[in-house]
């Protein structure tokens, strides 16, 4: 079975800043992004998940037990942090090899365990190299090797592409996809869209401590009724296309320009648009170059909702 | 969501069932201590003590044979608790303890600080008193290799080269007195050490605090016992401190007329205000301000 992480109405409070603030969600498996600025309670969230930080109300669970204090628990999360969290004196092997022991695995197993995540992150051949030698994407992998060692059903990533070259940035997207493929439950954070985007379509929005929207990015865009979706339409007669649409009640508004050939409508109805709107060209015969949906990412559903 | 399917394989293997997780955080704080630059140097130096008074069990029963050598010093070769204060109580072997613990222990939480290694422990199944078991156990294990280990080997070859029980017959208590003043020697060194590392991110800091702590108490008494001929000054002093506890320990005449409660007091105070600064300062999330 895999495991749920489950928070409801939890808060934590440092002194009088407030880290989070009523935030219920429910997170299965599969990757699902945490996103939010810096500052928003990401870090904070992801350590009351891995147990560090006891919520100050609240209820936090992880298969339907509390994380607080569960050690048994802890055998079931992998947990990678946002800084580099590691002696510089040691080489990477003896550095999972120490962390596993705390597992409780025998030195041979921990040994053989270091060895298949280093593999799996690519770092076999540095191994035995002192960590104070790695490069950002080699210290990187093996935070995320150290995470992964123990082989986790919960794995929890905190900004794990931060500083990455593109190189780099690819290998571990490819590897933490590969890990949700094994049917595990990965939490990643990020401030940085376009690596959530390149992640997953699962996000948690978090904004000055409270969640804005869960859900994949489609779902949570059509939540938000102030914002009308916007659909740009290259054509080689633009303004004969919108006379044509702007009688329907699916749109809401229709401009041209800045091109030549470009008109954008605006529908709060965009089943109901993108049903008439090929239906019109057909009929009237028009040609169309390209049909896009400028706000239909995360960065436009990020800014509607943090009121930019 | 999409559930996708469950393709991995649990691990069919059993995990330790008695588990010391404390073992693994000791093993790398002793290893990391051997690769510091000097630290092979001066546990040699602090051994010295021990092969000087090695050398004195010896020649404590062939004393004929180096009468000549000693002229009258044969009186601090009797093999009896004022011998055992000498080599405990030693300035020198003190001052070597603070260097090894300077070496070895500054750095172990401060260390974990500076390189936020803590949420790494506490993210796995280890609770804070494994933690600083582990700890304990790193500086414990340098402690009593110069103190428990020496003060074992003397009975032993005391009775090797005098061929009878005679040490222990006399001194019945000698054993446990040993082990007794070590462990409490290791305890109150190692906590304080632990203490004073969790107070910075440099272990340079923590290294200057911890000798300007030892050495400024020991100023201090000087200072006041110089100006007052008071003997309870020399409760200001960790170093005079330890030393009347080892007496007390060893059923030898203390060095200074003060009952050696007193000090023990003060040791045991300045334990206990350690432990709750560790208590205070390890903590598995930082905390955001």
């Amino acid at each position: 079975m895999s495991l749920v992480l489950k928070a409801e109405k939890i808060g934590k409070w440092y002194g009088n800043v407030l880290g989070l603030s009523d935030v219920t969600i429910e997170i299965g498996p599969g990757i699902t992004g945490l996103l939010g600025p810096n500052g928003a309670g990401k870090s904070t969230l992801l350590k009351l998940l891995t147990g560090q930080l006891r919520p100050s109300i609240g209820r936090l669970t992880v298969d339907g037990r509390p994380v607080w204090n569960n050690t048994a628990l802890f055998r079931r999360i992998g947990f990678c942090p946002e800084q580099d969290a590691f002696y510089d004196e040691v080489t990477g092997d003896e550095f999972l090899t120490g962390l596993l022991r705390l597992h409780g695995y025998a030195e041979a197993e921990a040994r053989r365990r270091a060895g298949r995540a280093l593999e799996i992150v690519e770092l076999a051949g540095g191994g035995d190299r002192l960590i104070r030698g790695y490069s950002r994407g080699m210290r990187q992998r093996i935070k995320i090797a150290q995470a992964i060692a123990h082989e986790p059903e919960v794995l929890i990533l905190d900004e794990p592409l931060s500083g990455l070259d593109p190189l780099s940035k690819r290998k571990i997207i490819r590897l933490i996809k590969d890990y949700r493929s094994e049917g595990r439950t990965v939490v990643v954070s990020s401030h940085v869209l376009p690596e959530i985007e390149a992640l997953t379509r699962s996000i948690v929005l978090i904004h000055q401590g409270k969640i804005l929207a869960q859900g994949d990015i489609p779902y949570i865009r059509e939540l938000i009724d102030a914002h009308p979706h916007v659909v740009a339409v290259r054509s080689a007669d633009p303004r004969r296309l919108g006379s044509l649409l702007v009688a329907d009640r699916a749109v809401q508004s229709v401009s041209y320009g800045p091109e030549e050939n470009l008109v954008t409508f605006e529908t709060r109805q965009r089943d109901r648009f993108f049903d008439l709107l090929p239906r019109v060209v057909a009929e009237s015969g028009l040609d169309l170059e390209e049909i896009t949906s400028p706000d239909d990412n995360l960065q436009a559903v990020f800014d509607y909702l943090v009121g930019k | 969501m999409p559930i996708a399917e469950q393709g991995y394989v649990h691990w069919e293997g059993r995990l330790d069932a008695r588990r010391r997780p404390w073992r693994p955080i000791a093993r790398l704080g002793i290893r990391l201590a051997f690769r510091r630059k000097y630290f092979k140097f001066v546990l040699g130096m602090a051994f010295l003590p021990a092969l000087i008074f090695a050398a004195g069990v010896y020649i404590s029963e062939r004393i004929g044979d180096f009468r000549e050598m000693l002229r009258g010093a044969d009186r601090f070769l009797k093999i009896d608790p004022d011998f055992f204060k000498a080599f405990f109580a030693s300035d020198y072997l003190l001052f070597w303890m603070l260097i090894i613990m300077v070496l070895a222990g500054a750095g172990l939480i401060s260390d974990d600080l500076r390189h936020n290694a803590l949420q790494l422990y506490f993210a796995r199944p280890l609770r804070k008193k494994d933690y600083l078991q582990g700890k304990i156990f790193t500086l414990a294990f340098f402690l009593l290799l110069l103190t428990l280990v020496p003060g074992f080997l003397f009975i032993l070859l005391k009775i090797i080269f005098s061929g009878s029980f005679a040490v222990l017959a006399e001194f019945p208590w000698l054993p446990a007195s040993v082990a007794g003043w070590s462990l409490f020697a290791a305890a109150f060194f190692s906590l304080c050490t632990l203490a004073v590392s969790s107070l910075s991110r440099n272990r340079r800091y923590a290294s200057i605090l911890l000798i300007a702590a030892y050495f400024l108490s020991d100023i201090f008494f000087g200072i006041f016992f110089g100006i007052f001929r008071d003997p309870h000054f020399a409760l200001l002093s960790v170093k005079t401190n330890l030393q009347q506890v080892a007496a007390a320990f060893l059923g030898a005449r203390p060095l200074f007329d003060v009952p050696w409660a007193y000090s023990a007091a003060v040791l045991a105070a300045l334990a206990g205000l350690a432990g709750f600064v560790l208590a205070r300062r390890v903590r598995g999330a930082e905390v955001i301000r």
